[in-house]
């Protein structure tokens, strides 16, 4: 059984061995590398080959060199790099596998051997991730090697690239593979799930969008309240003043005004009920969208995400110094129905929160959903399939 | 459990598009005989070899493998195939392919590195071993195909038009190759075209048309009653209606003219068509004369009567029928005298007149 099993998997490293992409894939990994290994930050600024940068707002105060790195590593090396270019690269290597397999006479050969189809067809596929496993460790040791060399720091961390990134290649694979087995086509297969992919991204844009939006509607409708609640409390005193001429001397006999005394005093209020009612309308609606991109993600892989789980275990939000977010516009009494602006950094931060709130089950657990499905249809017409 | 190499006793398998590729197949292989399995294009020899393998999946299986059922995959680890058109990867040395597949059939390292040296030897590609196999021509991807169903020492060895693309001399090396498995006790299951290169290694045959055995046995089996001698003589002044008067008047007596029965182009064919007193059938074209007998003695009455009116007698030969002579008799007809279509039997369409 595992003489069959390496055999298998050695073939898959000589196939691979023997093409050109894959040395070229990973000749670019070690300029990737190098031209990482370039940046550098210390407590004035970034720099590139040693040249400061000073336009970039960078510096060791607001993240250390650990930080700065994993960040690079995570967001250029992965997030760019390896989760896009080297994904393609690799899909354009491995697309053939299925259609290979189960080309006229190269099927025949392998099924009159005592291994069972199942069997067969689930290794084959595991070899199909052996090129991204290679690409991406390589990476990543490259990545450990030259930020440990080149600032001191050793981040063990980063190989946890390696199954990120195989993970979220494996959805990818899964579907093209699928689509192989049905159109016994590479190039075929290899379209389909670049469109695929493509809608993938679309789909993860419009859940950004929806979320930002969102988002940016909640901050409104928890700042209208806010300001209601002022405006309220303003009011609430100027009754008491006029009345007891002083808030201490209503608060002794005991008077506090009624709502519809506060509204019926200060004409701006009804306004200002009135938009809060329209603001959490069109939050409900907008939760309404959201909710639903969030349902039809779920069914989907979650490539982004699973990706971005990288950088959620490497980095900790809180040793990012980034500066104080600024200082919000004070609320004029005067202009009570100024619009209300929303700091992009607070909206960020929800946003992120938000993101950071989805857990690991719902964005690795229903993929790996998926992909059993897509890998079991697969296995089933493998299996059922006359050669 | 059957002792039998392969025995079928029902194999039946239909195509989604309703095509009968096989219907009901029974063919019996005993161990260490070399069989050949012929049969016109469609016939469905090369679905019953994938069934055997489990490339296809039958309809209906009755039968054994090695003892084993069809199917089990166990068993294939003792069985060799050399599948008709095969691939193997261009990026593999010769001496990889071999180690993959050996591999592949749970041959253990150690033996395989010692059996891919053997049987590159043995289907002389040693000097090719380390060269890549895209660049091998046919006749040298046939031979090492050879030795990759040879990889793991089977027990049967199935062999999918093994000589196709194969130049002489490589025919008459697969030739002796299948031979040395024969003396090694070996079955060897050959599937191929070539009735010539079958006639010469094969015990038994088989004769697959339209998805059935039309006719399974040796060829001794399969052509008794079908001997003959074939007695040719001189026409003078290439008088061939003489010949045909001259060779009558030499056949004993108590001959009966046979023309019922008889096709418009056989007749047109042959002057004459008959019977012997005794039954022996006797048939004379142009200036040869046939008699159905395997019997040297009866024909010397013929001989000396031919002699008698001073014929002069070119050739006597005695004739067996040959391998292509069944293929021939099993694929025609015998109401048309016309070869049948070649392909499958399709179900047809309920309703269809």
């Amino acid at each position: 059984m595992l003489t069959q099993t390496l055999a298998l998997f050695l073939d898959a490293y000589r196939e691979l061995n023997a093409k050109k992409l894959f040395w070229i894939t990973l000749l670019l990994s070690g300029l990737v590398v190098l031209a990482l290994g370039a940046l550098g930050i210390d407590d004035k600024s970034v720099s590139i080959f040693g040249w400061r940068q000073n336009w970039l707002p960078l510096n060791t105060s607001m993240m250390s060199r650990e930080i700065f790195y994993t960040l690079i590593f995570s967001n250029l090396g992965i997030g760019l790099w390896l989760s896009w270019i080297a994904t393609i690269l690799a899909l354009v290597s491995t697309a053939g596998i299925v259609p290979d397999l189960i080309s006229g006479g190269s099927i025949e050969t392998v099924l009159s051997k005592p291994i069972s189809r199942l069997r067969l067809l689930l290794t084959k596929l595991g070899t199909g991730l052996l090129f991204v496993a290679l690409q991406v460790g390589v990476f990543s040791l490259g990545c450990f090697l030259v930020f440990g060399i080149r600032a001191g720091v050793w981040n063990f961390g980063l190989f946890l690239a390696i199954p990120i990134v195989v993970l979220f290649y494996s959805y990818l694979f899964s579907v093209c593979a699928l689509l192989g087995m049905v159109t016994r086509s590479t190039v075929a297969a290899l379209l389909l799930t670049v469109l695929l992919w493509g809608a993938l991204f679309l789909v993860n844009m419009g859940d950004g969008i929806m979320l930002m939006l969102t988002e940016n509607q909640s901050l409104v409708v928890e700042k209208r309240e806010a300001r209601i609640d002022l405006m309220q409390a303003n009011t609430v005193q100027l009754l008491q003043t006029q009345e007891h001429g002083s808030v201490e001397a209503a608060i002794e006999a005991g008077y506090a005004p009624s709502d519809d005394e506060v509204v019926a005093y200060n004409p701006f209020l009804e306004g200002q009920f009135e938009r809060l009612e329209s603001d959490r309308e069109t939050l409900g609606q907008l939760q309404f969208w959201t909710r639903l991109t969030v349902g039809v993600k779920t069914a989907l892989p979650k490539t982004g995400e699973t990706i971005d789980l990288l950088e959620r275990h490497l980095v900790d939000p809180e040793a990012l110094q980034m500066g104080e977010p600024d200082p919000e516009p004070a609320f004029d009494l005067e202009d009570p129905n100024q619009d209300i602006v929303v700091d992009d950094d607070e909206l960020s931060e929800r946003i992120n929160e938000r993101l950071r709130g989805r857990s690991i089950w719902w964005i690795v657990g229903t993929s790996l959903i998926f992909e059993f499905v897509m890998v079991g249809i697969t296995c089933l017409l493998f299996v059922r399939r006359d050669f | 459990m059957s002792d039998l190499a392969i025995d079928l006793s029902h194999v039946a398998k239909t195509y989604k598009g309703k095509v009968r590729a096989l219907r009901g197949i029974e063919m019996h292989v005993a161990p260490g005989e070399v069989f050949g399995l012929l049969g016109p294009n469609g016939a469905g020899k090369s679905t019953l070899v994938k069934i055997l393998m489990t490339v296809i999946r039958p309809s209906a299986c009755k039968g054994t493998m090695l003892g084993h059922a069809v199917g089990h995959k166990p068993t294939l680890g003792r069985v060799g195939y050399l599948p008709e058109h095969h691939r193997f990867p261009p990026y593999l040395k010769g001496a990889q392919v071999l180690d993959f597949f050996g591999a592949m059939g749970k041959v253990p390292r150690r033996e395989r590195k010692q059996r891919t040296g053997q049987l590159l030897d043995v289907v002389g590609m040693s000097d090719w071993a380390g060269k890549k196999v895209g660049g091998y021509s046919k006749g040298m991807r046939q031979r090492l195909g050879i030795a990759q169903a040879l990889m793991n020492d089977p027990k049967l060895v199935v062999l999918d038009e093994p000589t196709d693309g194969v130049d002489p001399v490589g025919r008459r090396d697969i030739r002796d190759i299948v031979a040395r498995l024969r003396d090694e006790q070996r079955t060897v299951f050959i599937n191929s075209h070539l009735l010539s290169e079958l006639e010469m290694v094969c015990d038994r045959v088989a004769i697959l048309v339209q998805g059935q055995v039309r006719s399974q046995g040796t060829i001794d089996e399969l052509t008794a009653g079908q001997h003959r001698y074939e007695i040719d003589i001189v026409a003078s002044g290439d008088d061939v209606a003489g010949a045909l008067g001259t060779l009558r008047k030499a056949l004993p007596g108590g001959v009966t003219e046979k023309n019922e029965g008889s096709s418009a182009g056989l007749a047109k064919r042959v002057g004459f068509s008959g019977t012997l007193g005794d039954g022996t059938w006797v048939e004379i074209e142009r200036t040869m004369l046939r008699v159905g007998t395997a019997d040297p003695l009866a024909i010397e009455p013929v001989i000396d009567a031919l002699r008698a009116q001073g014929v002069t007698i070119r050739s006597v030969v005695q004739k067996r029928p040959s391998l292509e002579d069944l293929f021939m008799q099993a694929v025609t007809d015998p109401t048309t005298g016309k070869a049948l279509a070649p392909g499958a039997v399709r179900n047809e369409k309920k309703g269809a007149h």
